[in-house]
C-alpha cells in the first residue's frame, strides 16, 4: 500500500453523527467515571490519523489495521522478527497443494457474548471478498469450508504459498452480531443489511463493533478520538497487558504530537517526525524506539517517456551515480537504511549480496559507452513533506539531482504536497517519479507485482510501475514463485528475481525508512512494536503513576 | 526639495549639529544597504561557488560549520547547508533573489497603486467609490493571507512546475498585488487635496488635457509621500517573501531566497546546525533594517511636519 492517510477527507461526512448514537455515546461517557476504579491503568496514545469508521473492512490502511488489533484478533500475527505467531488459529497444516487447514482456539467469546466458531471465520472471509479494498488481496482464496466448530479449510485455485500471510488480515467478525437487517428505528436505513460495506457510508458496521479483541470500544469520534476499555472476558490470559483504559487521539501536526508527549498529555506517539528524533533520544523520561522499516523508497525511471532510459547502461550508470549511503548518513541523519533492492531484511527475497554500488567513475564510463557522455535533461517529481511526517523527500530529490548532475544528467525537479502528487503520479507526469511502497502481504513478491510487472490495466498488475519497465521473464519467475509452496525453493526464486532487477536496474532504490515510536518510560513499548507498524497495545505493560496505585 | 525648516526655538549651532547628525546617519544607513545589496548584486563574482550548479555540490560535505569552529572546511568560510552547498554563496545568491523580489514587488505596487490612486482621486465619483471599497476589502485581510491565497490559486491553476520556473516573477506579482492599496490610498488622498488648489484649476482653465494635468502637475506633488512609503514597503516585501518561503510557498529549493534558506535550516536547528538558519537570518534582518532606517531618515528629511512648528494649514 502506498499511503496511510487516504481517508482523511471522508471525516466530514461521517462526523455528522446520528442523534441516537450520540446520546448512546454520552451515556457511555457518563457511565465511565462510575466504573473506572482509582487503581485502573490508563494509556493515552496520539497517532497522526485515526480511522473514520469502525468497520475494519471499509478501508485498507495502517490506521484501520491498528484498530483491528485492539478490538479484534487476527488468526495469526507477525512477531518482531517477521515470523508468524498463533492467535485465534492455534495450529495449521497443509492438507494438499491448494488447501490449508486451520485449527481454531476454543472457548473464545466476542464482546457481544457470542462464542467464536469456524463459521465466523468463513463469514469474515466471505465479507472480505466483498470489500472493495480487500478483495484484491483475497482474490487467491476461492473457498472456505467449515470442517467442524474449531476447524476450517482455506482453498485456493492454484498452489498459493502466502495463505498464512493473508491470515494476518483475517480478524474474525462476530457473524451473528453483524447478520440481519436494521430494525424500524433505523429510519430510512430500515431493512439495510447489517453486514453492508460502504466507503464513508453510514452502515451498521461503521458504528457498531463486536470482536474478540483485548479492548471494547466505549466512545468513538470518527477520525478524532477512540476510547476503549479492557474486555473482561478476553481469552488471552497469558498476555502481560495491564492497560484498563486506552484512549487514542489523532494529532495530525507532528510538532504538536511531540509536544503532547513531552508535556505528558499522552504517553505514546507514532509516527515520530525525523526532525524530533535527536531531541527525543536525549530526553530523560522518554523512550525512543527505532527499527529498520519495510517501506522501500525508490526512483522510477520512465522508459516510455525517456528513450535513454531504455538503455540498460544508462540505468546502471544512474544507479552507480547515486550514493544511498551518503543520503542516509548526511541528509536523513541515519534514520533510514540505505537500499539497493526492494526486499528489506527478513523478507524471503532479501539478498545480503545486493548492496549500494556508488562508483562515479564507472557511472561516467557507462554513460560514455551508451553515447550519452554529454548527458541529457529529465524531469523528476517527488512528494514533499510539508504536512506529512516522512523523510525529507524534497531534500532527497535535490540531493539526487546533484548526484545525477555529476554524470551530466540535468534534472529539473519539483516537489508537491502528497495529495496533489498522487494525481500527477497516476498521470506519469515526470520522467523520474519517487515512490514509496510497503508490501501488503509482508512478502517480497508483492513489490514485484506492483512495481516491476509489465503494466496491465486489466489485471491491475504493475499498477505502480512508473518505470514502464516490462520483463516477461521476471514476471513469469514471480508467477512461478507465487505457486511454489516449498518455501526454500520459493526463497531462492525471489532472490533470483531481486538479482535480476539489480542487474537490469529499472529504477534507483534509495532507502527503507526506519520506523520510530516514542513513549513515556512508564510504558514498556519495545516488546509490543513490530516492523508492520502495528503496536499490539493489548499486550503493553504500563507502570502506573505513583498517584494511581495508592490513591485508594 | 528644501530641507526641513529649522525650528525657531533652537539656536543656529544646535540646528546645524542636528542636521549633520541626521545626515551622517543617512549616509551610514545608505552605506550599510549598499554594502549588503552590493554584495548580493556581485554574487557571481564574490561567491566562492555557484550554488545553482548542482554538479559542484558534494553531499559528503554537508552540515559543515563556519570557519571559526572545529570540523570546518577551507573552501566554505560560513559552512555548508544540508546538501553540502556553500552557505556564503547561497546567502549572496539568496539575497539577490530576496532584493529582486523586494524591489520588483514595490515597483509593481507603485505602478498599480499610483495609477489607480490617481484615477480614483482625480475622477472621484463612482469609480473612486468602487476602487476604494476594493482597496478597503483588500486591506481588511492581512497581506500575508492575501499572498497565500493568490499563490495557492496560481499553483492550482498553473501547476507546481510553472511555479518553480517563474518563482521570482510570481512572487513579485503576488506581493505586488497584495499590497497596492496602501499606495493607492496615499496617492488618492494627496490628489484630492491638491486638485482643489489654484494651480490645478489654472491648468484646467488653460485647457490642458486630463492626462497632462494628472501626470505633469498632480503626480510630482505626490512623490515625496511615495518615496517615504517605499522605504518601509521594500522591507515589508522582503519580509513577506521570507514569510512565504518559510511557509513553503516561496522560492524552490534549487534557487533559495534568504527566506527559504532560513526555512531549510530550521529542520536542522535542533541537531546543532544553527548557521543555516541564523546567518541568512542575520543577513535578512540587517538588509531590512538598513532599508527601513534609510526610509525613516529620508522621511525625517522630507517631512516638514517633523519640525515642532504648527502644521501647515489646509488648502492654499
Amino acid at each position: 500500500m502506498r499511503d496511510s492517510n487516504r481517508f482523511k477527507f471522508r471525516l466530514a461526512a461521517l462526523s455528522a453523527a446520528r442523534p441516537r448514537l450520540l446520546s448512546l455515546l454520552l451515556l457511555c461517557v457518563s457511565a465511565l467515571p462510575l466504573t473506572a476504579r482509582a487503581d485502573d491503568v490508563t494509556l493515552n496514545v496520539a497517532y497522526d490519523t485515526l480511522p473514520v469508521s469502525l468497520d475494519i473492512h471499509e478501508q485498507l490502511s495502517v490506521g484501520v489495521l491498528r484498530l483491528a488489533h485492539l478490538a479484534f484478533d487476527p488468526l495469526v500475527r507477525w512477531d518482531r522478527h517477521l515470523g508468524l505467531e498463533p492467535r485465534l488459529a492455534t495450529a495449521w497444516e497443509r492438507v494438499n497443494d491448494t488447501t490449508l487447514r486451520l485449527h481454531l482456539r476454543r472457548g473464545v467469546h466476542f464482546h457481544s457474548g457470542n462464542l467464536f466458531t469456524a463459521r465466523d471465520v468463513a463469514w469474515t472471509v466471505a465479507r472480505l471478498k466483498r470489500s472493495p479494498d480487500f478483495k484484491a488481496i483475497f482474490a487467491p482464496i476461492v473457498g472456505v469450508t467449515v470442517v467442524d466448530d474449531t476447524t476450517v479449510d482455506l482453498h485456493t485455485r492454484r498452489p498459493f504459498p502466502l495463505l498464512l500471510n493473508l491470515a494476518t488480515y483475517i480478524f474474525p467478525l462476530d457473524s451473528r452480531f453483524y447478520s440481519g437487517q436494521l430494525p424500524a428505528e433505523a429510519g430510512d436505513r430500515q431493512g439495510q443489511d447489517k453486514a453492508a460495506i460502504a466507503k464513508g457510508g453510514n452502515t451498521f458496521a461503521s458504528r457498531h463493533l463486536s470482536g474478540t479483541g483485548p479492548f471494547e470500544i466505549t466512545r468513538f469520534q470518527p477520525g478524532a478520538r477512540i476510547e476503549l476499555t479492557r474486555f473482561p472476558d478476553y481469552w488471552d490470559h497469558t498476555s502481560p497487558g495491564n492497560v484498563d483504559h486506552l484512549s487514542e487521539v489523532a494529532i495530525g501536526e507532528s510538532a504538536t504530537r511531540v509536544a503532547a508527549l513531552l508535556a505528558g498529555d499522552v504517553d505514546f506517539i507514532a509516527p515520530v517526525p525525523t526532525t524530533a528524533l535527536t531531541r527525543l533520544e536525549h530526553n530523560p523520561g522518554i523512550d525512543l524506539v527505532t527499527m529498520p522499516g519495510v517501506r522501500i523508497t525508490l526512483l522510477q525511471l520512465n522508459q516510455r517517456r525517456v528513450p535513454a532510459f531504455r538503455d540498460r547502461r544508462v540505468r546502471l550508470a544512474m544507479n552507480y551515480a547515486v550514493d544511498q549511503r551518503a543520503i542516509a548518513k548526511h541528509l536523513l541523519e541515519g534514520f533510514v537504511t540505505p537500499a539497493a533492492q526492494m526486499s528489506p531484511e527478513g523478507y524471503a527475497g532479501h539478498d545480503d549480496q545486493l548492496t549500494p554500488r556508488y562508483d562515479l567513475a564507472k557511472a561516467r564510463r557507462l554513460m560514455r559507452e551508451a553515447g550519452y557522455a554529454d548527458g541529457f535533461e529529465v524531469t523528476l517529481m517527488a512528494p514533499n513533506n510539508r504536512y506529512v511526517n516522512d523523510a525529507q523527500t524534497a531534500q532527497v530529490a535535490l540531493a539526487v539531482a546533484a548526484m545525477l548532475a555529476k554524470i551530466h544528467i540535468r534534472v529539473e525537479f519539483k516537489t508537491l504536497p502528497k495529495n496533489q502528487y498522487w494525481t500527477e503520479y497516476d498521470r506519469r507526469a515526470a520522467d523520474i517519479m519517487m515512490m514509496g511502497w510497503y508490501s501488503d502481504t509482508g512478502d517480497s513478491a508483492n513489490f514485484f507485482e506492483y512495481l516491476t510487472f509489465c503494466p496491465d490495466s486489466r489485471s491491475g498488475t504493475g499498477q505502480y510501475n512508473a518505470s514502464e519497465y516490462c520483463n516477461p521473464e521476471l514476471d513469469s519467475l514471480i508467477a512461478l514463485a507465487n505457486s511454489e509452496t516449498d518455501m526454500r525453493r520459493r526463497t531462492s526464486m525471489l532472490r533470483q528475481a531481486e538479482a535480476m532487477v539489480y542487474a537490469d536496474a529499472p529504477f534507483i532504490p534509495l532507502y527503507w525508512q526506519n520506523l520510530a515510536w516514542a513513549a513515556s518510560d512508564r510504558v514498556a513499548i519495545e516488546p509490543v512494536l513490530n516492523v508492520m507498524n502495528m503496536p499490539y497495545l493489548g499486550d503493553v505493560v504500563v507502570t502506573p503513576r505513583a498517584g494511581e496505585t495508592h490513591s485508594r | 526639495m528644501n530641507p526641513a525648516p529649522t525650528p525657531a526655538s533652537r539656536g543656529p549651532l544646535a540646528s546645524a549639529l542636528g542636521h549633520l547628525a541626521r545626515r551622517r546617519r543617512l549616509w551610514l544607513y545608505l552605506g550599510m544597504l549598499l554594502l549588503l545589496a552590493g554584495a548580493a548584486l556581485m554574487a557571481p563574482w564574490l561567491a566562492p561557488s555557484d550554488p545553482y550548479d548542482l554538479a559542484q555540490v558534494e553531499l559528503r560535505d554537508s552540515l559543515r560549520p563556519p570557519w571559526w569552529l572545529a570540523d570546518s572546511l577551507p573552501g566554505h568560510p560560513l559552512g555548508t547547508d544540508v546538501q553540502g552547498r556553500d552557505l556564503l554563496s547561497l546567502m549572496l545568491y539568496g539575497a539577490r533573489v530576496s532584493l529582486a523580489i523586494g524591489f520588483g514587488a514595490v515597483l509593481l505596487q507603485l505602478l498599480l497603486g499610483v495609477t489607480l490612486g490617481l484615477l480614483a482621486g482625480y475622477r472621484g465619483g463612482r469609480l473612486d467609490a468602487l476602487l476604494m471599497r476594493w482597496a478597503d476589502v483588500q486591506l481588511a485581510f492581512s497581506t500575508l493571507m492575501m499572498a497565500i491565497v493568490i499563490s495557492a490559486v496560481v499553483k492550482a491553476a498553473f501547476g507546481g512546475a510553472f511555479y518553480g520556473h517563474y518563482g521570482i516573477w510570481l512572487l513579485i506579482l503576488i506581493i505586488g498585488l497584495s499590497e497596492w492599496p496602501l499606495y493607492a490610498r496615499t496617492v488618492r488622498a494627496s490628489v484630492m487635496a491638491e486638485k482643489r488648489k489654484e494651480y490645478i484649476e489654472a491648468a484646467r482653465v488653460l485647457g490642458f488635457s486630463a492626462p497632462r494635468v494628472v501626470l505633469r502637475h498632480l503626480l510630482p506633488n505626490t512623490l515625496p509621500a511615495l518615496l517615504v512609503i517605499s522605504g518601509a514597503q521594500i522591507g515589508q516585501a522582503i519580509m513577506a517573501e521570507a514569510a512565504l518561503s518559510f511557509l513553503g510557498l516561496g522560492m524552490p529549493e534549487t534557487q533559495p531566497s534568504l527566506g527559504s534558506l532560513i526555512k531549510s535550516g530550521f529542520d536542522y536547528l535542533q541537531s546543532g546546525a544553527w548557521w543555516i538558519t541564523l546567518l541568512p537570518g542575520a543577513y535578512l534582518v540587517l538588509t531590512v533594517l538598513a532599508v527601513n532606517l534609510l526610509g525613516d531618515a529620508w522621511r525625517e528629511r522630507l517631512d516638514t511636519r517633523h519640525a515642532p512648528v504648527s502644521p501647515t494649514a489646509k488648502g492654499g
